[in-house]
């Protein structure tokens, strides 16, 4: 590292030129002399979001960032997918998949003092999955549905029931909403539990102080002993202090990091990116495990009940161009409609190929000509589409106009509607009366708890307007559903991504990106868990 | 808002308390009633708008909630009443001073409230304060200074600074004071440069309206004979302007400030905003993007509160500013207007 008596803005300019160049050896944290400690980073976000009752904001996006300074969970879950044991040291499960056992890490306790032992672990895993509606504190949407109890059969084990095999269970311990919570903050009524100063857990980090809306002061405990072993680091953090503070402006946030004010900025845009590189700051785009970025179609309106036009769709994309244009290079291709770095996901590149010729043969094929000014047209009506940028995703208009002019090419008439996050949630939904396709930006836990959302069969979705007619992607669902085994599972995993993507039910765009972090050079050390959000838990900050 | 007949009693009885009592009594029973429709008014207008605070965030599909499990949560939040059962909770609540909790963060609305008022009073306070020195300070050299020495382009300032907004100096000061010069840092808003260069972004737009009426009465005062004879015994422009002009012609000024309050409020809002500070500017911007009644309704009765306020001291204010109001017959005085003129021809006529 290089050392400066007057940290400036040049200073780090220069440190940055210095790391740009030593950034292929191995971290600092892993020098023979030991990490650096200590330093404060400040992290500049859009916003903290509403609220801080846990149970109603572990699986916001804002205050997830937070929640993985101030609690463990029971799993580490990686940014590949991988589930590696962290509170929970081991675990096993019976042949049905509906019985799970729990064994707790000694030693570990929560900020107040009480030992995180199995009481503690069932009163969070009741809560996560009941909530206390009646007192304002929601259940957590994505903890499986399936849970029946759990008990505590000695101090370190805990048994969990679930109604039907639920192979998710265990990566559904390591993703936000599973943040272990003190049983004497759980029992407190949401309007205390919304004091995010009152609220104990057992993360590498304490809450100093807080401003609603403002910002989130950290400071590290000192105490502590539990990290993830999958992140090679166990003892208290490096980082003193982590401050999280609100700029809402992103160009403010960024300039606040090239002027050396703050360490990190949250949520730059993708067009800043480039210079930002290259100036040497680290950009970080990590993906979250879940779905590309792109269309469940509504097979129920036409032209889109005719498989040729869906197919026409798939190949008249070109992905590449989406990249080059509204992306960078960070972002990557889609190989299936779920990410690539989800367990489970298969290459299905091919099925995704541009191919504009292929595209206009189907189109043909399916009786739609050309017709004035380009436009196909099928018994007088014209081919049209129309898209609903999904608010959610900053740069999803962005895309729909690219795709609008690459369908336009092949006689597409492509409207393009974008609507605020409340109405867009009133208007548009998954085969919608007037919804031939649904912008999907969605994470999920478990590659196998995507197949029983696609059909309407047990409140699934139904994304594609198929109810329970394909008989097919019904067989899919069941088996998916009944595995007991991840060997058994996936094959059948495959054969789904083959089957919708060939069918055009569902049309990626790109993989997604939605967590952008732009980070002075002299930070280092940070992870990126399977959410994508950062930790700074191994950070540590040069000059 | 202000009775043309004010001060009327206290003409006829010589012991001015009685009246005043009276007087003051009326306007805060008026206060009481704006305060109420504005609560009203928040209420209707938040519960016309499509959606709620709840399903708002629970239909975002990322969260995974089921239909039921939303029924069940909107239902335990009372959102499935009837509005006017809703309306007469909150109101009956409000009545007995119980602002609740915010639907957004669960938190006292209270709690929520005194948070972030110390930091907008101050932002107010010291906009407040630099509207009315660069006011004078222009005021003041649009009688020192020759018109072609440059007293034009000062009484052009006020025009130029109307036509600025408040978000536009913020930035500029920002870049140039934040980032360029490093006077303050961009992420702590409340030290004390950031404020100092915050307050000044939101008191230029304020200075300007002050300084024309300021201008205006003035260049009235100035044409007055007593100015002329002033003159005539050879006293300077200085002082004349600091003894003679300024206290007549500052009258109006304490009427102006009592309206810009609204605009002290709604300009700290944005100039919150761009400086990232946490005032009641951002809370409102986050319950209303929330539909977070509860902490609206308790603002907008706050900021009615402030203003209803501000204008009754502005009222009680004047005779204290003029003596000839207790003098002689100030019925008719300046009453429902807030411009120079009506001080003026007050003047004229006592005078």
């Amino acid at each position: 590292m290089t050392e400066h008596h007057f940290p400036s803005r040049r200073g780090l300019l220069a440190a940055a030129a210095v790391l740009a160049g030593t950034s292929a050896l191995p971290l600092p944290a892993l020098a023979a002399d030991g990490p650096r400690k200590g330093g404060d980073v400040v992290f500049l976000i859009d916003s903290l979001g509403p609220t801080w009752i846990p149970n109603n904001s572990a699986i916001s996006s804002f205050q997830g960032h937070i929640w993985g300074h101030v609690t463990d969970k029971l799993a580490y879950v990686d940014a590949d997918g991988k589930v590696s044991p962290w509170l929970a040291t081991r675990w096993e499960q019976n042949a049905d998949a509906t019985e799970f056992t729990l064994h707790l890490k000694e030693g570990v306790t929560f900020s107040d003092g009480t030992p995180l032992d199995a009481a503690a672990v069932v009163a969070n895993l009741d809560i996560w999955h009941a909530g206390r509606i009646k007192e304002g504190i929601n259940p957590i949407g994505l903890f499986p549905k399936t849970y029946d109890r759990a008990e505590a059969v000695d101090l370190r084990t805990v048994k969990v029931h679930f109604k039907a095999p639920t192979l998710g269970f265990i990566p559904t311990l390591g993703y936000h909403g599973s943040i272990l919570i003190s049983p004497k903050t759980l029992a407190k009524p949401a309007s205390q539990q919304a004091d995010l100063a009152r609220t104990a857990g057992s993360g590498p980090y304490l809450v100093a102080a807080w401003k609603e809306g403002d910002f989130v002061k950290l400071v590290k405990r000192k105490d502590y002993k539990w990290g993830p072993e999958a992140v090679g680091h166990t003892g208290p953090a490096y980082l003193d202090s982590i401050t999280y503070k609100v700029v809402t402006e992103p160009s403010l946030r960024v300039a606040a990091v090239q002027s050396g004010q703050a360490d990190i900025a949250y949520n730059a845009s993708p067009q800043e990116l480039k210079p930002l590189k290259e100036a040497g700051f680290t950009v970080a785009t990590p993906r979250y495990l879940g779905f590309v970025n792109g269309w469940a179609i509504n097979t129920r309106l036409p032209p889109y009940n005719d498989v040729k036009v869906r197919q026409a769709l798939q190949a008249g994309i070109d992905r590449q161009e989406i990249i080059d244009t509204v992306y960078t290079p960070d972002w990557k291709l889609a190989t299936s409609f779920i990410q690539s770095n989800v367990p489970g996901a298969t290459d299905h590149s091919a099925l995704l190929s541009y191919d504009p010729a292929k595209a206009e043969r189907l189109l043909d094929e399916a009786g739609w000509t050309r017709g004035r000014g380009g436009i196909r047209t099928k018994d007088g009506k014209p081919l049209t589409l129309t898209l609903y940028s999904n608010p959610y995703l900053a740069t999803s208009k962005a895309v729909d106009e690219l795709v609008a002019q690459q369908l336009g090419k092949l006689g597409w008439k492509v409207d393009i509607r974008a609507y605020d996050v409340v109405t867009f949630g009133q208007k548009v939904a998954f085969g919608g009366p007037a919804v031939p396709a649904y912008e999907v930006t969605r994470s999920f836990i478990d590659a196998g708890t995507v197949a029983s959302i696609l059909t309407s069969a047990n409140n699934g979705e139904n994304w594609f307007a198929l109810g329970d007619s394909d008989p097919t992607l019904n067989d899919l669902r069941d088996r998916i559903a009944g595995a007991k085994s991840h060997e058994v599972r996936a094959p059948l995993l495959d054969e789904l991504q083959r089957y919708v993507l060939e069918q055009g039910y569902y049309i990626p765009r790109t993989q997604i990106v939605q967590r952008i972090y732009v980070q002075s050079p002299g930070l280092k050390g940070e992870t990126y868990n399977g959410i994508a959000y950062a930790s700074y838990y191994t950070a540590i900050k040069g000059e | 808002m202000r009775p043309s007949h004010r001060m009327a009693a206290g003409q006829r009885n010589p012991d001015m308390r009685n009246p005043y009592l009276i007087y003051a009594a009326k306007r805060l029973l008026q206060a009481v009633a704006v305060i109420l429709l504005a609560y009203l008014f928040t209420f209707v207008v938040v519960s016309i708008l499509p959606g709620d605070p709840v399903t708002n965030v629970l239909r975002d599909p990322q969260n995974g909630f089921t239909e039921e499990q939303i029924q069940a949560i909107v239902a335990a939040q009372g959102l499935d009443q009837p509005i006017p059962v809703q309306l007469w909770t909150s109101l009956s609540h409000f009545l007995t001073g119980d602002f609740g909790l915010s639907m957004r963060s669960s938190r006292p609305v209270a709690t929520l409230i005194a948070e972030v008022l110390p930091s907008t009073l101050i932002l107010a306070s010291a906009g407040l304060a630099v509207a009315l020195v660069v006011a004078f300070a222009i005021a003041y050299g649009t009688q020192l200074v020759p018109t072609r020495f440059g007293g034009g382009a000062l009484r052009a300032l006020p025009s130029l600074f109307l036509s600025v907004p408040n978000f536009v100096i913020g930035l500029v000061l920002i870049h140039a004071f934040g980032f360029q010069l490093g006077l303050f840092r961009v992420i702590e808003p409340d030290s004390a440069w950031a404020t100092a260069f915050a307050a000044i972004a939101l008191g230029i737009p304020i200075s300007a309206q002050i300084a024309e009426v300021l201008i205006a009465n003035l260049d009235h005062e100035a044409r007055q004979d007593y100015a002329a004879v002033a003159r005539s015994r050879g006293l300077g422009q200085a002082r004349l302007f600091a003894r003679h002009l300024l206290k007549p012609s500052s009258l109006p000024v304490v009427t102006v400030i009592a309206l810009t309050v609204g605009e002290v409020l709604g300009g700290s809002l944005i100039t919150e905003a761009v400086f990232g500070r946490t005032g009641i500017g951002s809370l409102v911007q986050r319950s209303a993007a929330a539909q977070d009644l509860p902490v609206l309704q308790a603002v907008v009765a706050l900021a009615a509160l402030v203003f209803v306020l501000v204008n009754l001291v502005a009222d009680l204010v004047y005779p204290l500013l003029d003596p000839r109001l207790t003098l002689v017959g100030p019925p008719r005085r300046r009453a429902d207007t807030a411009d120079d003129t009506a001080a003026a021809d007050l003047r004229t006529v006592t005078g």
